[in-house]
């Protein structure tokens, strides 16, 4: 990367900070700027997945149908009570297992399968990469802080004036009509507040990405840190891992920073027009 | 929205077939062990065994990819079938049997040694009150266990690495680990680490770690590598990493 | 019938595991607490520079994962080992995950807790502060009389969400810290079992019914507190089991 840069620069420069500003730019700390896209899909593919669920089981929490209530209330109700990172680490190997145990019932034959030992036998095997995990632990995320999404969803919809919703009515709006142009145009700004402290939770559960195999921020910041006194492998340093992690901490209070903006704005937008404490 | 669910039916089926291509071998390596295996300045995998894996893949016409899989999980996830061949300075023991199977080695038994920071003295035969260190899950880690676990403090470590970096800090007192992989420490550290006291014969060699069912591939893995021992590249490979092995012979003509 | 054998089995193998992570939140919990008052006030500070200090340290400790601030200040810790901990004969305190793990639980939940306190402090009725100033109370007395007891009033459930997810916080301490001798905590114990026989669907829920259950006795203890404390009121409102994004 330095050899990029023009003569009179690298001139001016000189050797010490050409040779750190290469050190910082070699293929190894690329790799690490690089791996932010990681922590940006899983957070992505975990906002997607949250909202979904939260929608759907707050719709099943207010539901006619008793089984939608309870299966609404004990999605909401459980999963806060176990730490993320369980439920993070068991979602995708349970999947996996699930999947393979289904295939296997096709493809393994009988004495495979009556021996019960794991994995039941080799045509059943599934070989998940990174990006398949990267996927699994998004939508794990995705699940643990649906649940929480439900719970400020539901609390949401319930806050929206009855008033306003009767009046809806009283101009003649179908029941589809109030509750998209009406209910759930209003529920977002009772939601936002809650919703992005649920992102915020989100966000900051993407720094284990590292614990499925997922050569993230925190796997690299490990690597590049880690004391190196082998010369073949590349610059002998002592132990630089406390630097690269402050520089994480930096990144997530900053993504938190940047969050928290968006979020302003969003409740500017969503609470345009209503005299609720987020309109402007 | 049919098109949709073509897709998703496409995309699950994709997934799938990708379980049943069998040329295509993925190799698991840690990554932190050099100069066994190592991240290099690039970000890729290197090292000794990475040089190793790919000409054995060569020869046996594999097409092979190396991946970075922590050192604790990497036996379960063999099993699992994430990939098909461990190569990370796994030595062969009959533990590890248990569960999974191994080629021919690839390096000679090697001793293990203890690393401290130079200067400090340690009674190897009534050791205690010390902290050792050693990495979690390694023929080390059960030894120290064993030896000197009643008397002493055990810190067991994710990486080779990390334990370096407590040694290096002075938060354990000694690094329990093989021979190959602190000769080089001690070359680069430039005085500030050492080796001292016995050496420890551990474990039968270094091999490539391969899930029981695949009979097929091991015997593959292994007839390449006894090639290899006797037209002497793997020797030259070995002296080439692990330059205090000079001159040889390892294992060519044996 | 095998299940219930196997559950069981797990329930014991799991229990001494457990006390590493009830021992991980006990510790830092009435520390924090503590600690949490003053950095609360400290935001509330009509100092400048208190107030600053004070926002600075939430804001870094609630803007960034725990994951990454336990990472980072074992191996600051680390760093400092040989030029300070060891000439002090303190070394083998500091770098104690026992010590080290609740401490860095500590910093969070007082950046935490001090967000909640500090807002309930904001809330207190202004009516009750202005009548204790006209009673001639010093400040010392209108804060232990009047601000205080609101506080803990309207703080309470809040800080009970934040309790529970301390105790689920404490999972990730031995992800990061040298496991010492045999000392595994529940996740690591987990992991341990998983890699065994492969079988995610026992031990991964039964360490989740650890935690689970754990949540609900702090919940309920929590509960009955909240109730004492709401004793003045004809009917004592009671804390809902949930919305964990209290924290946020």
């Amino acid at each position: 990367m330095v050899d990029l840069l023009p003569q009179w620069l690298r001139d001016v420069l000189g050797q010490d900070v050409l040779f750190w500003l290469g050190y910082f730019t070699n293929g190894k700390h690329l790799s690490w700027y690089a791996s932010v896209q990681y922590t940006l899909a899983a957070g992505a593919i975990g906002a997607a997945v949250a909202l979904g669920l939260g929608v759907l089981s707050a719709a099943g929490r207010n539901s006619r149908f008793a089984g939608f209530r309870l299966l609404g209330k004990a999605y909401t109700n459980s999963l806060p009570g176990i730490p993320d990172v369980l439920f993070f680490l068991f979602f995708p190997l349970a999947f996996e297992q699930a999947v393979e145990w289904i295939r296997a019932q096709a493809v393994c034959t009988p004495a495979e399968l009556a021996l019960g030992r794991w994995p039941l036998c080799p045509d059943a095997n599934l070989i998940f990469g990174s990006f398949e995990y990267l996927i699994l632990a998004g939508v794990s995320l995705g699940i643990v802080y649906g649940a929480f999404a439900g719970n400020v969803i539901s609390g949401a919809m319930n806050s929206v004036p009855r008033g306003q919703l009767e009046a809806a009515r009283a101009y003649g709006m179908s029941p589809l009509q109030v509750l998209l142009r009406v209910h759930i145009r209003q529920m977002w700004a009772y939601a936002l507040p809650g919703l992005s402290n649920i992102w915020m939770l989100l966000i900051k559960a993407t720094s284990l990405l590292s614990l499925l195999q997922i050569s993230d921020i925190v796997l690299w910041a490990d690597r590049l840190g880690s004391p190196n006194f082998t010369r073949s492998a590349g610059l002998v340093h002592p132990d630089w891992r406390w630097g690269y992690y402050l520089v994480l901490l930096i990144f997530y209070i900053l993504l938190t920073f940047l969050s928290e903006k968006l979020f302003t704005a969003l409740q500017r937008w969503a609470g345009r027009g209503m005299a609720t404490a987020g309109a402007s | 929205m049919n098109k949709l669910v073509l897709a998703a039916a496409a995309a699950a089926l994709a997934m799938f077939a990708t379980g049943a291509n069998a040329q295509a071998i993925r190799i698991a390596t840690e990554g932190a062990y050099a100069p066994w295996n190592f991240l290099d300045e690039a970000g890729k995998p290197a090292g000794f065994e990475i040089d190793l894996g790919n000409e054995i893949c060569k020869r046996a016409a594999l097409e092979c990819a190396f991946q970075v899989n922590e050192w604790d999980s990497i036996i379960p996830n063999l099993v699992a079938g994430n990939y098909d061949l461990i190569m990370a300075g796994m030595s062969i023991t009959d533990e590890r049997k248990q569960s999974i199977d191994f080629t021919a080695n690839y390096f000679p038994p090697d001793p293990s040694h203890y690393m401290v920071r130079t200067g400090t003295k340690l009674d190897f035969d009534a050791l205690s009150g010390k902290n050792i260190g050693v990495q979690g899950g390694t023929i080390q880690a059960g030894y120290a266990e064993t030896t000197f676990g009643s008397t002493n403090t055990i810190k067991s470590f994710e990486t080779a690495d990390q334990a370096l970096a407590d040694l290096n800090a002075g938060n354990v007192d000694v690094v329990l680990a093989d021979s190959s992989y602190i000769s080089e420490i001690v070359a680069g550290s430039g005085g500030a680490i050492e080796v001292v006291g016995p050496e420890v014969m551990l474990g039968g060699g270094v091999g490539a770690g391969v899930r029981k069912a695949d009979t097929e591939l091991r015997d593959k893995v292994t007839g390449v590598i006894d090639a290899m021992k006797q037209d002497g590249s793997l020797d030259a490979l070995i002296i080439k990493w692990f330059p205090d092995k000079a001159p040889g012979p390892i294992f060519a003509g044996g | 019938m095998e299940l219930i054998t196997a559950i069981a089995n797990d329930l014991v193998i799991l229990a001494k595991p457990a006390l590493f992570n009830i021992y991980f939140a006990a510790a830092s919990i009435p520390i924090g607490f503590v600690l949490a008052i003053f950095v609360a006030l400290g935001k509330g500070s009509s100092s400048g520079l208190v107030s600053s200090l004070s926002r600075g340290f939430i804001y870094a400790f609630r803007g960034s994962p725990f994951f990454i601030q336990l990472f980072m200040f074992y191996s600051l810790a680390l760093a400092f080992n040989l030029s300070l901990w060891k000439p002090l004969g303190i070394d083998w305190i500091v770098l104690n995950p026992l010590i080290l793990g609740p401490a860095v639980l500590v910093l969070n939940t007082t950046a935490y807790t001090a967000n909640i306190l500090h807002g309930a402090m904001q809330n207190v009725p202004k009516g009750e502060i202005e009548a204790a100033r006209a009673f001639g109370m010093n400040r010392l007395q209108l804060f232990r009389a009047v601000t205080w007891p609101n506080v803990i009033r309207i703080a309470w459930p809040a800080y009970t969400n934040e309790v529970v997810v301390l105790f689920h916080t404490t999972a990730l301490v031995y992800f990061t810290l040298p496991v010492i001798n045999d000392q595994k905590d529940l996740m690591n114990k987990a992991g341990e079992l998983f890699e065994k026989d492969y079988n995610a669907f026992l031990h991964f829920p039964v360490a989740g019914l650890y935690f689970l259950g754990v949540s609900m006795i702090i919940f309920f203890v929590f509960g009955r507190v909240y109730r004492h404390l709401m004793r003045h009121l004809p009917q004592a409102p009671a804390i809902r089991f949930s919305p964990r994004w209290i924290r946020g």
